[in-house]
């Protein structure tokens, strides 16, 4: 056993648990990006689509990113899901229903529903938007997609807002576990700092949260 | 029948002893090692030790604990600390001042040379336990700390909190799973010790039931290790754990084993006082707390005032009036009677007048309530939890209570019983502590038996006996088997109307009353009549609900009252026939005027050692002449 | 000590035979419930009760009644040890329950764990983790001078937080995935953080936690449900020291075969 150590690592819990704590912890840095670059929506159009552009420019490079991140995606969800029913085997016929009130929160119980409601939104949002219709347009006399009409008229249907801020709340609540479990999954848990982290899990998971379901609201109200 | 009970002492020198003897002990080469297996009963600290220890040296070990888990062992529950002569505080400690301390505290009535190599190799113990992780408290400097203890002016106690018994129960219990992994060790849980299998007159093996499917099972051996702890749970309340019980010493009583000064229990001065009738156990508060607290009862009688309400002048801290010296820390079999006479005298407090306080105001008001809580602090909580009562603002209330029995299996300088083969350790023997045991030194004999004591005597009973190959099929163990079913099936028959637990609270009234602190001829005559008829109703009219064929807790505990209720008769017989008061054995009749024990070295420095003659007849009082050759006899004094 | 009036109870209590069998909430009444009572006290007038009517009593774990040995388990109202801070369930005591109060007792629950009878469970599984690792190779004799060793007073409190850990079990009965990193966590971090046991934290990380995961634990979330069920009140620090000594130790741990040769 000892000279598979690694190769162990990648099937015990904990291996598992690093590393769905650190592709959750690039998802978030992920969603931080994204969320400033979604910020020059209220810039207005030119500046959203330069920047939409300039990121779709990038050609190859864009293609790896893509790529890089699926797969740091996909394997955050493929290993949650089978941690998940492992815990589920783990616990038996038998599943809590009652805590202390001072360990499990309503995050921590509900992050494999947060999870569900994210990887659909997450392929809605992709089809809505990214996939979404191709408006032409032309921005200092260069040709471009017009990613801020596509994204704008998506939130004129409040069914679309609702679900929008309705998932966003959900990446909140995900992430202001998630983001301080990662932590604590990787070793990081030192009574002098893990306070702090966990002030800094929650302020992120409000910024999130707050800032996706306020740009949503906001482009709503603005019309197109 | 005779007992040979040649207590094998080494000639020489106190303090060569021991060196003398392990060098002319016979060894078993490493080889060898593996061809013997040894059982060992019981997890505590006697039995989790010696099991890890010849499991290193290369035996076999089965061992077998009647938890779930050997990490549960009553030693665990131990909370103030264990001694030892380290000497660190530079306080004037020494080996041979150990060695004084616990036969003087023991009331001149235990070996010179056990306690002796008790105390040579309580050095030994805490360089072990520290290697094996336990983390005993430590100064800034990272060096470790230590405190005080009753009946001892130095401070040579080691102490992991309040949880001391814990932390060295689990080093021992980590070095046996360690073996376990290695396979050296065959550890089988649940299941509690029957009968012991003597053949060609060696203990050979033994009877066990499997508490899950309520199946018998025979094991063998080349040597038996009974590391069964001690009886104090024949008084129904004591602070032993519940599953605490005789039954394995009895049982090997009745094979020949002779049981030396059973009537040698000790009361513990400092536990949560009774208050009901369903009480099932009594919870000691650690003595470390009269390091601070103060022991006092109202000066005047029947006094009704909230303690908080009674002035200085009215408060008497007796132990402070009475032994100066020693103060709060006076030894427990004192500490305790004093408690006692107090609410005879009619002082006593709390709604049931049977309790002193036990009061930290002082020691707040001088270092503060984070200090004491930082000592303590897990004390009060439990305290608070089981009264509902808050120590830091009302003194605690206290009552003394049973807490270990310094009697058991007579055991010879190696450890082994009149029975060849059958070696006995830690609290189940009666060797180390004589008359009563100081605090810390419980936890410090059971780890020395274990660890530094029986690995060296034990090779030199298995090099020197010749031991032919002996098999579970053998007669004898069916016998033994055969008699452990027909006991069972007796008590399940009965069929009666009267729970196992009432028997057990009515044994105790008898051993509290009659057999507890004070004890006195017309008394014991009492005791031993009541519970001889009280053993008549039990074998007709106890009610053992269920069969044999699972896990039935009723039968588990049938068994043991049965044997509690033979048990008990031999200490009540055993203090009648010591005509004197010593230690945890108070006379009535035999003592001085200020209440003190009165010992009478000319007719009773001995051990009574009790052989089994049969269910009708009476046991025979054989003695070992105790010699005292390096301290002088003196009356203990404390003041 | 209180002399509130005494209560009556409704209990709810899982009786189950074996571990092969099917078990079932029975109810019970309990009379004369005294608030001083613990509540194992509670649980031992009832099968007196039970055993004058001729019925089975009920089997359940119990053995020290102060706190420390760990045996005494129960889910008592969905909670393990009652989910009381700091307190097992022989230290629960009946003043804090009202009269005529239904009680729900059920065994300690996990797949780990498996049902003895009653509200007995096997926690074998605990010890089996302990023997992949949880010591220190020490053999009786090898140690040098105990104060050859210092330890900052800090490090000793801290070690010894994490081995007042009493192997109950809550920690895996109380855990939503029915893990057991607590009680592993806490051994394994009290001996990486001595001296002494860090010689061997590597390997002792490994090899515990590859046993933990192969006896049916599930893995940790973090949702220190354990932390605030543990009667010892030990902190998921202490899982998150493992986490470290662990990933430490699967990217580094090396140990190559070598022949001891003859001598």
């Amino acid at each position: 056993m000892m000279t598979s150590a690694v190769n162990h690592y990648f099937r015990s819990s904990i291996g598992r648990k690093h590393l769905v704590a650190i592709t959750g912890l690039l998802l978030c840095g992920f969603l931080l990006g994204h969320l400033t670059g979604n910020l020059l929506l209220i810039a207005g159009p030119d500046a959203f689509n330069l920047y939409a552009h300039k990121l779709m420019s990038l050609g190859p490079v864009l293609y790896l990113i893509e790529a890089a991140l699926t797969a740091v995606f996909v394997i955050h969800l493929g290993l949650a899901i089978k941690l998940n029913l492992e815990n589920k085997k783990a616990k038996g016929k038998y599943q809590m229903k009652k805590c202390t009130g001072r360990g499990t929160t309503f995050m921590s119980a509900t992050m494999p529903y947060t999870g569900i409601v994210l990887l659909i939104f997450i392929i809605l949002h992709l089809m809505n938007l990214k996939f979404g219709t191709n408006y032409p347009t032309t921005v200092d006399g260069v040709e471009m997609r017009d990613l801020y009409r596509t994204t704008m008229e998506y939130f004129q249907n409040p069914v679309n807002v609702l679900w929008y801020v309705f998932s966003m709340i959900c990446a909140g609540l995900h992430t202001a576990h998630g983001f301080a479990s990662a932590f604590q999954s990787l070793g990081a848990n030192h009574p002098k700092y893990y306070p702090k982290i966990k002030l800094i899990s929650y302020l992120y998971a409000i910024v999130i949260g707050g800032g996706f379901s306020f740009l949503s609201v906001w482009a709503y109200m603005k019309g197109v | 029948m005779s007992f040979n009970l040649d207590s094998k002492i080494p000639s020489g020198p106190l303090a060569e002893k021991w060196d003398k003897h392990k060098f002319e002990s016979k060894r078993v080469n490493p080889a060898n090692k593996r061809k013997y297996t040894v059982i060992v009963v019981g997890t505590g600290l006697a039995g989790g030790s010696a099991a890890a220890t010849l499991a290193e040296l290369g035996y076999n070990v089965l061992s077998f604990c009647i938890q779930d888990s050997p990490r549960r062992a009553h030693s665990i529950a131990a909370q103030g600390g264990i001694n030892a002569a380290k000497n660190y505080p530079n306080d004037g400690d020494s080996i041979r001042n150990l060695f004084y301390d616990t036969i003087k505290g023991g009331d001149y009535r235990a070996r010179e040379a056990n306690v002796y190599r008790l105390a040579q190799v309580s050095n030994n113990i805490i360089d072990q336990m520290v290697s094996q992780g336990v983390p005993f408290a430590r100064e800034y400097g990272g060096y470790l700390d230590n405190r005080s203890f009753g009946g001892a002016q130095v401070s040579r106690t080691f102490y992991a909190r309040g949880q001391t018994g814990q932390q060295l129960l689990l080093g021992a219990y980590s070095g046996m799973m360690k073996m376990v992994a290695k396979g050296k060790i065959k550890q089988f849980s649940r299941r509690e010790m029957m009968d012991l299998v003597v053949i060609n007159g060696k203990a050979r093996g033994i009877i066990v039931r499997n508490l899950i499917t309520g199946e018998l099972e025979r094991y063998a051996a080349d040597a038996v290790l009974l590391c069964t702890g001690g009886y104090g749970n024949v008084f129904y309340l004591s602070t032993n754990a519940q599953a605490s019980n005789a039954s394995a010493s009895w049982r090997c009583y009745k094979r020949g084993a002779g049981f030396a000064n059973p009537c040698f229990t000790q009361i513990h001065p400092t536990c949560i006082p009774v208050h009901g009738d369903y009480q099932s156990k009594l919870t000691l508060m650690s003595e470390s707390l009269r390091n601070d607290g103060r022991v006092w009862v109202p000066k005047k009688k029947n006094d009704e005032r909230r303690p908080e309400d009674i002035p200085e002048d009215e408060r008497d801290y007796y132990l402070e009036r009475i032994y100066p010296s020693f103060g709060n820390l006076a030894p427990r079999d004192v500490s305790s009677r004093q408690a006692k006479f107090r609410c005879d005298e009619g002082h006593g407090v709390g709604s049931t007048k049977q309790a002193v306080y036990l009061d930290f105001r002082d020691a707040i008001k001088r270092d503060g309530q984070e200090t004491i809580a930082g000592r303590y602090g897990n004390l009060f909580e439990m305290y608070e939890r089981i009264t509902g009562e808050n120590p830091y603002k009302t003194p605690m209330m206290i009552y003394p209570a049973v807490h270990y029995t310094m009697g058991g299996l007579w055991v010879d300088y190696n450890l082994q019983s009149t029975i060849p083969g059958l070696h006995v350790l830690g609290e189940a023997n009666f060797s180390d502590h004589g008359a009563n045991r100081l605090g810390a030194s419980a936890l410090m004999q059971g780890l020395a038996d274990g660890y530094f004591v029986i690995p060296y005597t034990l090779s030199n009973y298995l090099a020197s006996s010749p031991l032919e190959k002996v098999t579970v099929e053998d007669n004898a163990f069916k016998d033994a088997e055969q008699a452990v079913k027909l006991q069972t099936s007796k008590l399940l028959g009965i069929k009666g109307k009267i729970p196992v637990s009432e028997f057990h609270r009515k044994l105790g009234h008898y051993m509290w009353d009659y057999v507890g602190m004070g004890r006195n001829e017309a008394g014991l005559k009492k005791a031993i009549d009541g519970i001889r008829k009280l053993r008549e109703e039990f074998w007709h009219d106890v009610n053992v609900p269920g069969e044999t064929g699972n896990f039935n807790i009723e039968l588990h505990k049938a068994t043991r009252v049965a044997d509690f209720l033979e048990l008990g008769e031999l200490m009540a017989l055993d203090a009648l026939e010591r005509n004197e008061s010593c230690g945890g054995h108070f006379r009535e009749e035999y003592q001085t005027q200020d209440n003190e024990a009165k010992r009478d070295d000319e007719q009773y420095a001995h051990a009574a050692v009790w052989e089994y003659t049969g269910q009708n007849s009476s046991p025979i009082r054989h003695k070992e002449e105790l010699v005292f050759e390096n301290v002088k006899l003196a009356t203990r004094s404390y003041k | 000590m209180s002399s509130a009036q005494n209560m009556t109870l409704n209990l709810k209590i899982w009786r189950q035979n074996n571990n092969s069998s099917e078990g079932k909430l029975v109810d019970y009444r309990v009379e004369n419930v005294s608030p001083d009572m613990s509540f194992l006290e509670m649980i031992d007038v009832l099968n007196n009760q039970l055993v004058r009517k001729g019925e089975d009593p009920v089997a359940f774990d119990h053995d020290c009644r102060e706190g420390i040995c760990g045996m005494c388990s129960m889910m008592i109202n969905g909670k393990a040890h009652g989910g009381y801070k700091n307190t097992t369930t022989c230290q629960v005591h009946m003043r804090l329950y009202k009269d005529g109060d239904t009680i729900v007792i059920e065994p300690f629950r996990a797949a780990a764990f498996p049902v003895v009878k009653d509200l007995a469970v096997d926690r074998s599984a605990i010890d089996k983790v302990m023997a992949a690792g949880g010591y220190i190779s020490a053999n009786t004799g090898n140690a040098p001078d105990a104060n050859s060793i210092l330890i900052p007073k800090p490090v000793a409190e801290e070690a010894m937080d994490a081995a007042a850990c009493i192997g109950c079990g809550a920690c895996v009965a109380s855990c939503p995935n029915g893990s057991g990193m607590l009680f592993m966590g806490a051994k394994v971090s009290q001996l990486a953080l001595l001296p002494q046991g860090s010689v061997e934290s590597p390997k002792r990380a490994l090899n515990m936690v590859y046993t933990h995961d192969n006896l049916g634990f599930g893995n940790c979330t973090t949702h220190a449900e354990c932390e605030a069920t543990c009667p010892k009140g030990i902190s998921i620090e202490h899982i998150a020291r493992m986490n470290r000594e662990y990933l430490k130790a699967a990217f580094t741990y090396h140990e190559k075969k070598r022949s001891e040769g003859a001598g």
